[in-house]
């Protein structure tokens, strides 16, 4: 019997290290499977979305004068790819508007303003900027209440946002575009801009989504 | 006591094997292609379905096979390599290209089709029943492989339709991260970023770009080539045919979709544009029906219960104790099969035709949802009546049925909680005032902020009774209290009863052990 202790005992000695090599390699298939990791523990459970975009001019002041007047872009958020440049831009679509004086706050020029990215927080459609109440009552499913205003809306589920309310968001603070119809969970995903020479500019973009 | 710590200590012993005897049991009668009906197979074409399924299998595989020489899974080439393989790859005036695109696509769908109606069939005639559990659970799982090879295989095309539909079915997994702190764990499963991540799998990054194209060329031969592998083993282990129907079957099969093919060129959409999303947009038609129900709920719901339907599925299976088989024997698993159906050709129809309103429909629903179950309860409980011989309150299960209406108001209260406040008629009078006061601190103050401000510091104004709200009120509200009320109702008349009766049958039991005790002699 001890002999065939001593043998098992053996045989588990040397499978380790391959058991241990198998699992090596399993792992580094499994971390190439996620391109976004950074490395660490940290990147294993927080990874970043961005990995440094450049700040982008997307409108100029003289272009959003009048209440509701908006201004559909493009930014091009930069993140790790699993391809040979290592790095690639996904172009998020954003929507400036301008907001009425009502809705905005003397002190800070900056409400003036709203930057959203297009992309529904609900499944990732890229949402519309709606300004005639029919449209909005045939296409989205939303009467909107009199006196009536321009809102996001969705085409895919039918998710309408109001420009003119807030909803308060875990770790975003108070975001413009309240959710009044349909099934989005939160109003849209944000970005940070700066007001620079009359330019509107991007400085980042809330993560989370899928571009 | 003792002899109940001895039994659960005796069966926790046992457990692995008996879990071995009941895994190889079924592992015995897993059926693939519908092998063991070969007999009812020459008259019944209902079990001819196997077969034809294996063999439309096939026709995809190949068509599939003949269009990787031509496809080319590189974003800016995949569409206009699609559209090559449309015009210009002829055979005097048919367009064979098209012709085998069309195979591979009508050929999937004809797989789909196929596969529903074999599951149907399956749950209909509780074929699950008697140890076949196994070839039910293949049966939906290699349905629900084929959607998702439907799903990966139509990104390729890199048409709007493709980008739209991959867009939402990569977002989906993202509120796995979303779950409510008071889930056990929840928070946990949160910090892990699992659902995030999975998303970041699926694609090859946090947008859809050429690592989503060529991720998803892999993952469409794999759902196809894997399972083919593992049945191919089988089959060579158990040495059965594949395929029950004569050849005569499968020329038809394979004459009808080469009809469809060459009649009806399959669509190819216009080339994916992730700036606009086209209004309407649609799905594939064998998600059209899921795409109207994420519509309806609350995206972390949808999920959750998108991921959980088939699990439902396979439960409720094996809740389905009884060996009866026949149609009227088995009323509320025939109601859920039947009431699947409905909602999946009801939907697609309300989808197609652009009908929702998504503030009357879903708690119509989920009301329907309810009566099906209540109906098949009820012929259930007559059907149980006559078999045991027994008065109607002697077969009734009130928590089935309480559990039938919870789920019925649960729906309910969704949808109008969250309204609720704003149609207070107090709160509403009050709230204008509190927001001119919190606006002189805060300019960008808003009503919500003031319905906040008003729960938290008027404790005896609550804002969650609806008593004298307006006339404009939701017409469901006084449907919400009704349901509140009954729900307690009959929780509470259930509690009472359900522990009545189980004190009855344990003084009964004890009697009974007295009754057989006493004629035994004293200290044998």
């Amino acid at each position: 019997m001890k002999v065939i202790q001593r043998r098992i005992f053996l045989k588990t000695l040397t499978s380790l290290p391959i058991v241990g090599g198998a699992v090596l390699a399993a792992s580094a298939l499994i971390r190439y499977f996620k391109p976004t990791t950074v490395g660490g523990l940290e990147g294993l459970v927080a990874p970043p979305d961005e990995a440094g975009s450049s700040i982008q001019a997307v409108a100029a002041l003289s272009e959003l004068t009048q209440p509701w007047d908006f201004k559909d872009f493009i930014y091009i958020r930069k993140s790790v790819e699993y391809s040979s440049r290592k790095i690639q831009g996904a172009k998020i679509p954003g929507f400036v508007v301008r907001i009425p004086d009502e809705f905005t706050d003397p002190k800070n020029p900056k409400s003036k303003y709203i930057v959203v990215q297009r992309i529904c927080p609900h499944l990732g459609c890229t949402f519309n900027f709606v300004k005639s109440p029919e449209e909005l009552a045939g296409g989205y499913n939303y009467k909107p209440p009199a006196p009536t205003h321009p809102y996001f809306a969705c085409p895919c589920h039918l998710s309408v946002y109001d420009p003119t309310r807030k909803t308060e968001v875990n770790l975003q603070g108070l975001l413009p575009g309240k959710v009044v119809s349909g099934p989005a969970p939160r109003p849209p995903r944000t970005m940070s801009f700066e007001i620079k020479d009359g330019q509107i500019v991007i400085t980042g973009t809330e993560g989370g989504g899928v571009g | 006591m003792v002899d109940a710590i001895r039994y659960l200590f005796l069966g926790l012993i046992h457990a692995p094997a008996t879990f071995l005897a009941w895994f190889q049991e079924r592992w015995t009668k897993m059926d693939l292609f519908d092998e063991s009906h070969v007999e009812e197979s020459k008259t019944n074409p209902w079990f001819s379905l196997g077969g034809m399924w294996y063999w439309v299998w096939m026709l995809v595989i190949i068509s599939g096979v003949v269009l990787m020489i031509y496809y080319i899974p590189v974003t800016d080439q995949a569409y206009h390599s699609i559209e090559r393989i449309q015009q210009n790859w002829r055979w005097g005036p048919v367009a064979i290209g098209s012709m085998v695109r069309g195979l591979h696509k009508y050929g999937a769908d004809a797989f789909i089709i196929l596969a529903t109606m074999r599951v149907y069939r399956m749950w209909f005639t509780g074929e699950y029943k008697q140890g076949n559990e196994f070839s039910f659970i293949i049966a939906l799982l290699l349905l629900i492989i084929g959607m998702y090879s439907g799903l990966t295989g139509y990104l390729l095309i890199w048409n709007q339709r493709a980008l739209w539909a991959t867009k939402v079915m990569a977002t989906f997994p993202t509120y796995l991260d979303q779950n409510p702190a008071w889930l056990p764990g929840g928070s946990l499963i949160n910090w892990t970023n699992q659902g995030k991540t999975t998303a970041q799998i699926l694609l090859g990054g946090t947008s859809i770009g050429p690592a989503t194209v060529t991720r998803f060329y892999a993952f469409h031969f794999m759902l196809s080539f894997i399972p083919l592998i593992f049945f191919e083993l089988r089959v060579y282990a158990r040495g059965f045919k594949r395929m029950n129907i004569n050849h005569w079957a499968k020329l038809a099969v394979f004459a009808v979709v080469l009809a469809i093919a060459i009649m009806i060129p399959a669509a190819q959409g216009s080339p994916a544009n992730p700036e606009v999303t086209p209004n309407p947009i649609l799905s594939d038609w064998y998600f059209l029906a899921m795409y109207h129900f994420l519509k309806l709920q609350d995206p972390y719901l949808a999920t959750v219960l998108t991921v959980a339907i088939p699990f439902l599925v396979l439960t409720s299976m094996f809740l389905d104790r009884r060996p009866e088989r026949a149609w009227g024997q088995r009323q509320i698993f025939n109601w859920i099969g039947i009431g699947g159906l409905i909602y999946f050709i009801a939907f697609s129809f309300l989808i197609l035709n652009g009908i929702a309103d998504l503030h009357r429909d879903a708690p119509l629903w989920y009301f329907s949802m309810g009566a099906f179950l209540l109906t098949g309860y009820i012929q259930d409980w007559a059907y149980v009546m006559k078999r045991d011989g027994k008065r109607f309150y002697e077969t009734f299960h009130i928590f089935f049925v309480a559990f039938i209406l919870v789920a019925m108001s649960a729906n309910t209260l969704y949808h109008y909680f969250g309204e609720i406040r704003e149609w207070n008629v107090l709160g509403k009078a009050q709230m204008p005032g509190v927001l001119a006061h919190l606006q002189q601190a805060n300019p960008l103050a808003t009503p919500d902020m003031a319905y906040d401000w008003l729960e938290k510091n008027r404790p005896n104004l609550n804002l969650w009774l609806t008593k004298g709200a307006g006339p404009d009120k939701p017409p469901g509200m006084q449907l919400w209290v009704v349901h509140v009320i009954a729900w307690l109702g009959i929780i509470a008349s259930g509690t009472v009863i359900g522990l009545g009766r189980w004190g009855r049958r344990k003084s009964a039991e004890a009697a009974a052990l007295a009754a057989k005790a006493k004629p035994k002699p004293q200290g044998a």
